[in-house]
C-alpha cells in the first residue's frame, strides 16, 4: 500500500527518508539582489532546488497586440536550464514550463497592483538551476521578493509552498522521491498577510480530509518561508555592509 | 518619524507589512487602508508627513509628471517627432512643433539625430503615463559635453539636500556643472577627474542613500577618500 | 535582443578617457575585473562552475550522454557547447528563438575548447561503432554586465575539469574524473574610444566597437579566435594584444588550477 512499485519512502518511526518528520519543511536559504542587471532580483536555495529570478519594469509592453488599456501585463518566463535535472534537458519550447509560466503570472497578476502602470509590462524571469522537486513554488517566492526588490507595488507576497502525500500519509514539503513515487501533490502560492491563496494546482487523490490537511500544512509553512522572505529584505537594505 | 532624521535609523517595511500605529493618519504613496491599520504596498522606508503616511519607496521607476524637467536620449526619430527615453515606461513624444528649432517636415533628423541626448520638460502627462515633451523654454537644449549618469528617483531629494546644499558642494569639490532632472539623470561637465569625483558622490547616495549617516559619507567621499 | 541606442555622449566621453589613457571605472587599459570562480555548484550536473565577472554572472553546467559514434568517426566522442541568453541577464534581451548572439557565444566557447584538444575524443569512445560519451556544455548567462565571452569560456573549462563521468548510472563502469590535458582561456579586447582595452563592461561594450576574442592553451598557442561586431584593426594592434592575452590567460588558468583539484 502506497507508494509505486516497492520504495519506501516513510520509515517505521515516522520520520522521512532524509529524516525529515511529516510537517518538516526542507532548509531555505533566500538572498535578494543577486543580478545587478536586473530592476530587481531574489535567490532562493530550497532543499536541493536552486532558483534565481530577474524583474525588469515596468516597461512598454510590445508587441502591441499584447498592451491591456487599463493595466500592466505580467510576463512570466519560468525556465529550467539545461543542466537542472539528472536527464538533461534539451534547450526550446516545454510545456510544462509554458504552463507553470501562465499560471504564475496569473498569481502575480491578482497580487501586484497592475492598474497603476496601464499599457505597460512586468517581466518575470524565473530561471531554475537546480531542481529537486518544488521549483515551481521556489520560483513563486524568488518572484515575490524579486517584485519587491524592484519596488513593484504589490498588496503582499506570495509564498510558494507544497505539501502532498506518501504512504497513505500526507506531509509537507515533498521532496523528489517522494514526489515521483508518492500519492499526490498540492502546489500553492499563499499571500500570508492576508490568508489569499493565488496559486493553487493538485494532482493525486486525495480525501477532503487529506486535502485540508494538506493545505494547513501549507498554510504554516507558508507563513515561515514569509519570514525569511521579509530577512533576505532587510538584509539587503539595513544590512550593515556600505 | 521623518526618514533621513539625524540618528534614527528609518524603518522599513515590505509588501503586505500591517502598520498599526499611526491609524489616524491618511493613506499616501505606497499605503492603503485596511480593516487592520495600513497596508504597505512596497519596500521602502516609512513616513510620516503631515498628517499622511506614506512608503518612500527604495526603488522605483520614473513616472512622469507634468513640469519635470527631463534628460532623454532620441531613440526614434520620424520626419516631424522624436521619440525619447525618459527612463520611463514608454518613450515620451517630442513633437516638431516644441522644438527650438524651425524644422522642415521630413528634417528632423538633421537637427537632432538617434542617440542624442537632450534637456526638455515634460509639458503633458495623461492617465496611462504618455508624456510629450517640450524643448521651449528657459535652459532646454540638446547636450553635446559631458557624462550623464543615471540615480534612482528616490534619490533625488538627497542629492540636492536640503535647499540645495549638497548639490552644490558636489559642484564645488568636483568643479563641474551638475543639472538633476526629475527622471533621475544627472549632466556632469567638467574635467575628466572632476567628473569622476562627482560620479562617485552620486553613486554613494545610490547605494546608501536609504541609510542614515549619508552626510558624513558623502563628506568623506568628496575630500577625496573612498567609501 | 532588441537592439540599443548608443549615446552619442557616452562615445564621446569614451574617446575622451581613451586619449587621456583612462576608462570609465578607473580601470588600467589592460586590466580587467575582479573574478570569482566557484566549482562543483550545480547538484545535477556532472561538472559545473560559476564565474562572477565584475557583475556579469555566468553559470556552465556539464552533462554526459551516451550515444552512437557518428559514422564518420567510429571511434570518437563528441562534444557540443551551447549558451542561452535569456531574458534574465539583461533587460535587452527579449524571448524568443536563440539569437545569433547567443549562437555565437556557444560556438566560440566550442572552438577554444574543441581545437585546443583538452578532451580526447578516442577516450570517450566505449564500444566503437556502437556508443561513445558526449559531453554536453550548456553556458547559462544570469547578469550581462559586460564580457560574457571570457567569462562563459572560464566557466567553460573550470567545469569541464571539474567533471566525473557518469559511467556507473548507464552501467558501463566505474565513475571517473574526465581527463582535461589542458586548459584552454578566452580572453576579450574591445575597441572603447578609438583604442583595444581588456574586459570591457557594459558602458564600454555599449560605446564600443569590434572585439577580439582569443584562445591561448597552456603552451601560449592559439587555438581559436573570433572578430565580432562592425569594425577594423590592424596587425601591429593585434600584436600589443597578443602579448597581453599571453600573460592574463596565465593568471586565469592559475585561478583554474587553484579550483579544482
Amino acid at each position: 500500500m502506497g507508494g509505486y512499485g516497492d520504495v519506501k519512502l516513510l520509515n517505521d518511526d515516522g520520520s522521512r527518508l532524509d529524516g525529515r518528520s511529516i510537517d518538516e519543511s526542507r532548509p531555505v536559504e533566500i538572498k535578494a539582489g543577486v543580478i545587478p542587471a536586473a530592476d530587481g532580483s531574489a535567490w532562493v536555495r530550497h532543499g536541493l532546488n536552486e532558483v534565481v529570478c530577474a524583474v525588469y519594469g515596468p516597461m512598454e509592453a510590445h508587441p502591441r497586440k499584447i498592451q491591456l488599456q487599463d493595466q500592466a501585463v505580467i510576463d512570466v518566463r519560468y525556465n529550467m536550464a539545461p543542466f537542472s535535472t539528472s536527464d538533461r534537458i534539451r534547450p526550446g519550447f516545454n510545456r510544462r514550463s509554458r504552463e507553470i509560466s501562465k499560471v504564475t503570472a496569473e498569481a502575480f497578476a491578482s497580487t501586484v497592483m497592475v492598474e497603476r502602470y496601464p499599457r505597460s509590462k512586468i517581466r518575470i524571469e524565473i530561471e531554475i538551476l537546480s531542481a529537486e522537486a518544488g521549483t515551481r513554488c521556489a520560483g513563486l517566492t524568488a518572484a515575490s521578493v524579486a517584485l519587491a526588490d524592484a519596488g513593484i507595488p504589490m498588496r503582499g507576497m506570495i509564498v510558494g509552498v507544497a505539501s502532498g502525500k506518501v504512504e497513505d500519509t500526507v506531509v509537507l514539503d515533498l521532496d523528489k522521491a517522494e514526489d515521483n513515487y508518492g500519492q499526490a501533490d498540492l502546489p500553492m502560492g499563499i499571500m500570508p498577510t492576508t490568508g489569499e491563496i493565488a496559486f493553487m494546482q493538485m494532482d493525486g487523490d486525495l480525501s477532503m480530509e487529506e486535502l485540508q490537511q494538506a493545505m494547513d500544512y501549507n498554510f504554516a509553512a507558508a507563513a515561515e518561508m514569509h519570514d525569511i522572505m521579509e530577512a533576505a529584505l532587510r538584509a539587503r537594505y539595513e544590512g550593515g555592509d556600505e | 518619524m521623518k526618514g533621513n532624521q539625524k540618528g534614527a535609523e528609518p524603518r522599513l517595511v515590505i509588501p503586505g507589512e500591517v502598520i498599526s500605529d499611526h491609524a489616524n493618519l491618511n493613506p499616501g504613496c505606497g499605503i492603503i487602508k485596511s480593516t487592520d491599520g495600513h497596508i504597505a504596498t512596497r519596500l521602502g522606508t516609512l513616513n510620516n508627513n503631515e498628517g499622511t503616511l506614506h512608503v518612500q519607496p527604495i526603488n522605483a521607476t520614473y513616472m512622469p509628471r507634468s513640469g519635470d524637467l527631463v534628460i532623454g536620449y532620441v531613440e526614434a526619430v520620424l520626419s516631424n517627432l522624436w521619440f525619447l527615453d525618459v527612463a520611463g515606461p514608454f518613450n515620451a513624444l517630442l513633437p516638431m512643433s516644441l522644438a527650438p528649432w524651425k524644422v522642415e517636415f521630413g528634417d528632423a533628423r538633421n537637427h537632432m539625430d538617434v542617440g542624442e541626448a537632450v534637456l526638455a520638460r515634460a509639458q503633458e502627462v495623461d492617465e496611462s503615463h504618455s508624456v510629450v515633451c517640450t524643448m521651449k523654454g528657459v535652459g532646454l537644449r540638446k547636450i553635446s559635453e559631458g557624462r550623464i549618469v543615471s540615480i534612482p528617483v528616490q534619490q533625488i531629494p538627497n542629492l540636492r539636500g536640503e535647499n540645495g546644499a549638497t548639490i552644490q558642494s558636489i559642484k564645488e569639490a568636483s568643479d563641474c556643472r551638475i543639472i538633476v532632472a526629475e527622471n533621475g539623470r544627472v549632466w556632469i561637465d567638467g574635467d575628466t577627474a572632476g567628473i569622476r569625483m562627482a560620479v562617485q558622490a552620486i553613486n554613494v547616495i545610490t547605494m546608501t542613500g536609504h541609510r542614515s549617516g549619508l552626510e558624513s559619507r558623502l563628506t568623506a567621499c568628496l575630500a577625496g577618500g573612498e567609501v | 535582443m532588441a537592439s540599443q541606442v548608443v549615446p552619442q555622449l557616452l562615445r564621446q566621453y569614451l574617446a575622451n578617457l581613451a586619449a587621456d589613457d583612462e576608462r570609465i571605472s578607473g580601470r588600467g587599459q589592460w586590466q580587467g575585473r575582479e573574478v570569482e570562480l566557484e566549482v562543483d555548484c550545480l547538484y545535477n550536473a556532472d561538472g559545473s562552475a560559476k564565474v562572477v565577472w565584475g557583475d556579469t554572472i555566468v553559470y556552465v553546467g556539464v552533462k554526459f550522454e551516451l550515444r552512437e559514434p557518428y559514422s564518420d568517426r567510429p571511434t570518437s566522442g563528441s562534444l557540443m557547447c551551447g549558451a542561452e541568453l535569456r531574458p534574465v541577464a539583461h533587460r535587452k534581451y527579449e524571448p524568443g528563438p536563440p539569437s545569433p548572439e547567443s549562437i555565437e557565444l556557444g560556438r566560440v566557447v566550442d572552438r577554444g575548447i574543441r581545437e585546443s584538444g583538452c578532451i580526447d575524443m578516442d577516450a570517450l569512445c566505449i564500444v566503437p561503432g556502437e556508443s561513445a560519451w558526449m559531453v554536453i556544455i550548456d553556458i547559462h548567462v544570469i547578469s550581462d554586465c559586460g564580457n560574457i565571452f571570457d567569462a562563459a569560456g572560464l566557466a567553460a573549462i573550470a567545469a569541464l575539469r571539474n567533471a566525473t563521468v557518469p559511467a556507473a548510472r548507464y552501467d558501463v563502469g566505474e565513475d571517473y574524473k574526465l581527463a582535461v590535458a589542458l586548459t584552454p582561456i578566452i580572453c576579450t579586447f574591445t575597441r572603447v574610444g578609438g583604442r583595444y582595452v581588456y574586459d570591457a563592461d557594459e558602458e564600454e561594450e555599449l560605446g564600443g566597437a569590434e572585439r577580439l576574442s582569443i584562445t591561448l592553451g597552456d603552451n601560449g598557442n592559439m587555438h581559436s579566435m573570433q572578430k565580432g561586431l562592425k569594425g577594423t584593426f590592424t596587425a601591429a594592434e593585434l600584436s600589443e594584444i597578443l602579448d597581453v592575452c599571453a600573460t592574463r590567460c596565465g593568471e586565469l588558468r592559475e585561478l583554474v588550477d587553484s579550483k579544482v583539484e
